[in-house]
């Protein structure tokens, strides 16, 4: 645990708020076009990845818990982009 | 057969190096319990967002009209509120490893005054909303935005307290630069919530 573990962490969540400003930015924008919700899923997917390895500290842990966790934000960022892409069809399977 | 078995069978006393072999815990931040419980957590937010994407396709008006009408300041400040909790609660991790209690102890009060921050922009939130009119039964949207967004309120509430009991065993002087698993249960707990949040804020506010 060393200095430059601690500059990571902060440069680290900089980095977190930078990008939640970018998503705040899109809000008050336009509507959501493919190019923004690809931003999108892909803000969210490097917030979780940062948060997963670095905060959790999984980076190096046990890889079923690595694995895990690190696969829920590669999914929801792909249903963002799959929902956006296709929801006729996504409400067609989906009828009751 | 491991050398463990075979210390057995011929009878000699195991090494040490054997025993470390079979008590060896995995590597896996804090208990394996806590674990059981975020990836619990972590499956029941998945089911709500699910839920959320399945009324977006079938209701696209509703989910392109819902997030305009929803405070996008107070979404995007309590993001940022949780991320630095989140960062707060790193810090008084690496506070505790290199010996410091008075230093982690004034980190996690850092986390528990945002905790106490989210709480209090999402109640202005929730007031302002009705100001607006906007309700539960307004439409799907606004169901699965308070169902949502209550449920993860609700977590950094009991999340919040948790922190001060941890602060608590803290100054008891329980946690040792090395043996802190009570800290880390706590820390990795407080990032899942955190996790919920940054996956709700883009979906809910953000996306239309």
């Amino acid at each position: 645990m060393n200095m430059t573990h601690k500059r990571t962490i902060g440069t680290l969540w900089v980095v977190l708020l930078a990008l939640t400003l970018l998503s705040a930015y899109m809000a008050e924008r336009a509507d959501t076009s493919f190019i923004s919700a690809s931003i999108m899923a892909i803000v969210l997917a490097i917030k979780g990845r940062i948060i997963v390895d670095h905060f959790m500290e999984l980076k190096k842990a046990h890889i079923v818990l690595r694995t895990l966790m690190r696969t829920y934000f590669y999914v929801i960022p792909s249903l963002i982009i799959i929902v956006y892409l296709f929801p006729e069809q996504i409400a067609k399977w989906t009828m009751l | 057969m491991n050398a463990l078995a075979s210390s057995y069978v011929s009878q000699t006393k195991p090494t040490s190096e054997q025993l470390n072999f079979v008590v060896k815990k995995a590597n896996i931040p804090g208990s394996i319990a806590i674990w059981f419980a975020i990836l619990a957590e972590m499956s029941e937010f998945a089911i709500m967002f699910i839920v959320y994407f399945l009324a977006k396709v079938h209701n696209p008006e509703l989910f392109h009209e819902g997030p305009t009408r929803l405070s996008t300041l107070a979404g995007t400040t309590n993001t940022l509120v949780m991320l630095t909790s989140s960062f707060f609660v790193v810090r008084a991790v690496i506070a505790t490893r290199t010996n410091k209690p008075k230093q982690s102890a004034n980190w996690l009060w850092g986390a528990v005054a945002c905790g106490v921050i989210y709480l209090i922009i999402k109640a202005f939130e929730y007031h302002w909303n009705t100001t607006q009119g906007l309700a539960t039964e307004t439409n799907i949207f606004y169901g699965v935005y308070y169902y949502v967004t209550f449920n993860h309120f609700l977590h950094v509430g009991w999340g919040s307290a948790g922190l001060i009991w941890v602060i608590y065993r803290i100054n008891t002087g329980i946690y040792t630069s090395n043996e802190h698993e009570g800290l880390i249960n706590m820390a990795v707990y407080w990032h899942m919530i955190d996790l919920a949040w940054i996956t709700i804020f883009p979906l809910l506010y953000v996306i239309r």
